[in-house]
């Protein structure tokens, strides 16, 4: 019964969509209050509709129902819990499910949160939102019902992948998806100001902490995800420039760029139409991920050719809406007033290179995975654009922008003392780049792009912690004045400086962990030694043990510095044998200094010395300061997001209230 | 009936979320407007700079500055508001009824499309025990289990095998190695129970060999050698020892050694197959044991592949052929059921129904002197009633 309760859920979910796509619209155009008003009860139906129905699909999972086709296929009676809960959203069906609930949830949060939006601006929201709604609904619906029925039902269910039965994968989906769709509102929020004719300040205030989560989720989403790589599928690299992972990181790079241009149109009321622009790509990008990952066409253009349905079916929804909105934008746009002049040199302008080479950047990622996609298609040829691309495109972009963005938090708003900036600066500058000398001259012959990183990342993090030392006065005014200068910052001026320290800490990860990383696979025998990174690692053998549902072949490897006894680091290769598969666990010495990673690949061939493996181990410099920064970014973005400023319900109180229009903040 | 109601439930609240707006609207406070709106923000900004101001974070001359700033946006909304329309309607319950009639409707009609409501939902946890209630196996199986229990001599080793089979089938695999181990402790125990104390033991642990079950491979393997279940796990086991060449040789002697075709022939060639990819030997098939090994010239790869390629007369004549040089064979050695089976099974592709029918009655004389639970015997028995029926 619960399964058919999801499908009628949904169905009514869909009912509701598509009434809330017309009827506030229709509204708004005609001031009529209650068309308008509604929107609020049908985004909070379709929630409620969509959550029953998810609800539906979860419990299904949990007990095991196999008369589910979905369940049946993707999950196992024996599979622990929390991975059957997490198998909800494991499948192509289910995850899109999990996709429309958050963008449900998001209309939701508008109608019942924003209450300071003025009626005709979000009962627009509410319904372009709704369009979405109506086209995945009816996607979901027509082409992947996930509640399709089997019967008789089979004995078992059909997954027991040990690989995927991971904590960190089971969870990154649903964050990077509330970071993706979280889009969704921004785009919606943009469509409505554009048929509404009107963009300024208080537009970009109202949409603000909306683009702020998304950003948040898909910052802490990616960051998950690479740290799931780099922990479980034991080949030591936190990104490989995937196409699975570049779609999740393009909207991220054009969403940093949304925020920082929204900061302008907030508090300049200049940029407007380049927001709404890059409200607009942002979540087109986001759709385009969704249509990447979810329509086959990374296992290969062919098999999507071959069963084009539901393919053609997102490929459809995303031309109607990048090109719908699109078209809206160039037939409205220039109707916008243009707002705040600013000169060549001032805060705004700062701002303007930074959208420029985030965007830039976009484009560089979006070549390099659309490419091989479009040369297979065309001419048939399977080629594999990997991270030499991308290092040699992406990071000569970056650096610049980093560079950028360690003086861009001197300049003033509208015109700024550029000569002054770099009077007190250039100290900063040149400390930096004889830090990178003296860590090139200490390594010896690092490449020259890391190098060069490697000084943006020091001029970042000192030109951040500047800019606070001077907003608070450290050193100048008596030090009581300072500390109390520091408590009286905005929480927005602190998500700030502590999102740009956590880039610059990512950054010296970055650099580290793939410029001075050491590394050897190497064939060994019990008793013998290898020299890696000033460590001495030897290795004593492999013994056979039991595990719950796996046998466990565990390695055993004494590390020593000089002498000294250090750790005993003991990898793991599983082998699974319901599933019939081997995973590999790695055992990794962790320090903020650096990673020792250790892998068992496999064993020598029967007829070989017995007891011979080959080994995989390396040292990755600075690695974990990849999550640190990551979480430093987080953390910035949810100091930012609990300011007052930034809420929708603008307060009345004044007290606590920090700063809205600073011009020299 | 249950399920109607929920859906007529859920259908109730769709129309309450949709009716919600006529009877709220009339409480409602007077709708906001886009320029109300943002001059509140303005005026928060406002108070804010004064805040600011206050507690020293920004100058005079930046606070003048900002002041003016949003004085100058106020005053560009309070130019505009001219234009504003005047206060909104509240009219139209039309549309938002006629919705809450449509809605529900047409839920139902893609339900209609969707939904498969007479299929009913089986939780796992609950699966197991409407099996066994339905063919009252656990019952049965406990009967057994006291009548088992409460022998003196501590049972027959048979008893406590159909004991164990039973609760394997049930899926309680642990209780079935209890009763396997049972048996396997009687003094009439023979090699099959120990090869079945094996695999439930090997079930037991997710497909793992343990020492337990490596033993009762040994003691099955030592009983009987020729015991296909013994040797289908030893090749497990000496696999999961990283041994899986000589697993391979030992299928592949015991596929040489068969008389004829058996049942278990095919899951040895799957495992032989597995193990071959494993170790680097060459892939095996079932035509190539099953006809070698009763002695007369069975299809060779070759036929069955330029069978494939012939038309459709040409086919049934090769067929034929097949059929006759299986049948004068089977006239020297008529004491090959696996062999009269097959003929009887050709025959009756060929809708030759006196002929199948012989064959099959030849094979079940033969089967008679077979154990009571040798699936051939029941395969005779309803191959002929099929082919009697067939013939008529």
């Amino acid at each position: 019964m619960t399964p058919e309760i999801g499908v009628f859920a949904l169905a009514l979910a869909l009912g509701l969509a598509l009434v809330q796509s017309i009827l506030p619209m229709i509204g708004a155009a005609r001031n009529n209050a209650l068309w308008m008003g509604s929107a609020k009860a049908t985004a909070i139906g379709q929630t409620v509709f969509i959550g029953l129905s998810f609800a539906a699909l979860m419990r299904s999972f949990v007990v095991s129902d196999f008369t589910v086709r979905n369940v049946a296929e993707n999950s196992h009676s024996l599979k622990p819990m929390l991975f059957k809960i997490a198998g909800t959203w494991g499948s192509h069906e289910g995850s899109l499910l999990l996709w429309v609930l958050i963008l449900a949830a998001f209309g939701a949060g508008v109608a019942v949160f924003g209450r300071n939006i003025p009626d005709a601006l979000k009962a627009r929201t509410l319904a372009a939102q709704a369009w979405i709604s109506v086209g995945f609904l009816s996607f979901l619906l027509l082409t992947s019902n996930p509640f399709e029925r089997l019967y008789p039902p089979p004995i078992d269910g059909n997954d027991l992948n040990p690989l995927l039965q991971d904590v960190g994968l089971a969870m990154h989906p649903p964050l990077l998806y509330v970071g993706y769709v979280g889009f969704s509102i921004v785009f919606s929020f943009a469509i409505a100001a554009l048929i509404e004719g009107r963009v300024d300040a208080a537009w970009a205030r109202w949409v603000r902490p909306w683009t702020l989560a998304a950003w948040i989720s898909l910052t802490a989403g990616i960051a998950l995800g690479s740290w799931w790589a780099y922990y479980e599928l034991g080949w030591g690299g936190w990104w490989f420039w995937d196409p699975v992972e570049n779609v999740s990181f393009m909207p991220w790079l054009l969403g940093t760029a949304l925020l920082h241009s929204a900061i302008v149109t907030e508090k300049r009321g200049a940029f407007k139409s380049w927001t709404i622009l890059l409200a607009i790509l942002t979540f087109s990008l986001s759709l385009l991920g969704t249509f990447i990952v979810r329509s086959g066409l990374l296992t290969s253009v062919h098999a999507f050719a071959v069963d084009p349905e539901r393919g053609v079916y997102i490929l459809a929804l995303l031309g109607l809406s990048i090109g719908g909105s699109l078209t809206l934008y160039a037939w409205r746009a220039p109707e916008m007033e243009s707002g705040g002049v600013f000169a060549p040199v001032s805060r705004e302008a700062g701002l303007l290179i930074n959208n420029l080479l985030l965007g830039v950047a976009t484009a560089t990622v979006l070549f390099g995975t659309l490419y091989p996609l479009f040369l297979e298609a065309i001419t048939g040829d399977k080629i594999s654009v990997g991270p030499p691309f991308f290092n040699a495109s992406f990071v000569p972009i970056m650096l610049p922008l980093v560079f950028v963005m360690g003086f861009g938090p001197f300049l003033s708003w509208k015109r700024a003392d550029l000569r002054g900036v770099l009077q007190r600066l250039w100290g900063l500058l040149l400390l930096s780049f004889a830090a990178a000398a003296i860590v090139w001259y200490l390594t010896t012959g690092g490449p020259l792009l890391a190098v060069l990183s490697l000084a943006m990342a020091f001029w970042l993090f000192l030109a951040t912690l500047r800019e606070w030392a001077g907003r608070i006065r450290l050193f100048e005014a008596p030090f009581d004045e300072s500390v109390r200068r520091a408590r009286g910052l905005p929480r927005a001026s602190y998500g700030m400086t502590i999102a740009h320290l956590g880039l610059a800490v990512a950054m010296f990860g970055f650099i580290g962990s793939s410029a001075w990383k050491s590394e050897q696979v190497v064939f060994v025998s019990p008793g013998s030694s290898i020299a890696i990174a000033g460590f001495d690692v030897r290795f004593i053998g492999v013994e056979r043990q039991q595990g719950p549902n796996y046998l466990a072949d565990v390695g055993t490897l004494v590390v020593t510095r000089n002498g000294d006894p250090v750790t005993t680091l003991f990898p793991e290769r599983r082998f699974y044998p319901v599933a019939e598969s081997n995973t590999t666990e790695s055992a990794i010495r962790s320090t903020l200094a650096g990673d020792l990673y250790a892998s068992l690949a496999e064993p020598a061939a029967d007829d070989a010395k017995p007891g011979a493996w080959t080994l995989r181990i390396l040292y990755e410099p600075l690695v974990n300061f990849i999550w640190l920064g990551s979480a430093m970014l987080v953390l910035g973005g949810s100091l930012s997001l609990s300011d007052r400023r930034l809420r929708i319900g603008a307060p009345r109180r004044s007290a606590a209230a920090p700063t809205i229009a600073t011009p020299a903040e | 009936m249950i399920l109607w109601l929920s859906f007529a439930i859920l259908a109730a609240l769709a129309v309450a979320f949709l009716i919600a707006p006529i009877l709220t609207s009339r409480t409602a406070l007077a709708a906001s407007s886009r320029d109300d709106g943002a001059l509140s923000i303005h005026l928060d900004q406002l108070a804010e700079i004064e805040a600011d101001l206050g507690r020293g974070v920004i100058s005079e001359a930046e606070a003048a500055a900002a002041t003016g700033e949003v004085k100058r946006r106020m005053l560009a909304i309070a130019r505009r508001s001219g234009k504003t329309r005047g206060a909104p309607s509240r009219a139209g319950r039309g549309p938002l009824i006629l919705a809450a009639v449509l809605v529900p409707v047409a839920a139902g009609g893609f339900y209609g499309l969707l939904g498969s409501p007479e299929t009913p939902s089986l939780a796992f946890a609950d699966r197991a025990d409407e099996q066994a209630q339905a063919t009252e196996i656990a019952g049965l199986a406990e009967k057994l289990r006291i009548r088992l229990e409460g022998d003196d001599s501590g049972g027959p080793a048979e008893g406590w095998g159909l004991l164990g089979q039973t609760y394997m089938r049930m899926g309680r695999v642990e209780d079935a190695v209890w009763a396997f181990e049972r048996g396997s402790e009687q003094p009439d125990a023979n090699s099959a129970i120990f090869s079945r104390l094996a695999e439930a033991l090997i079930r037991m642990d997710s497909g793992i060999v343990t020492p337990a079950a490596q033993k009762a491979i040994e003691q099955a393997m030592e009983l009987d050698p020729k015991n296909p279940a013994a040797v289908f796990y030893n090749s497990v086991a000496l696999d999961q020892a990283g041994r899986g060449g000589e697993g391979y040789d030992l299928l592949l002697a015991a596929l040489q050694s068969a008389d004829g075709f058996a049942p278990w022939m095919p899951s040895f060639i799957d495992q032989a197959n597995r193990l071959a990819e494993r170790s680097g030997r060459p892939p095996v098939d079932v035509a190539s044991f099953a006809p070698m090994a009763s002695g007369a010239p069975g299809p060779s790869a070759e036929d069955v592949a330029a069978a494939g390629e012939m038309s459709e007369e040409d086919r049934s004549a090769f067929i034929r052929s097949m059929v006759d040089r299986l049948a004068s064979r089977l006239e020297e050695e008529p004491g090959d059921i696996d062999g009269w089976l097959r003929l009887a099974n050709a025959y009756t592709v060929l809708a030759e129904w006196t002929k199948a029918a012989s064959a099959y009655e030849r094979a079940l004389t033969l089967a008679q002197e077979l154990p009571e639970s040798d699936p051939r015997r029941a395969q005779a028995k309803s191959g002929l009633d099929r082919v009697a029926a067939e013939g008529k």
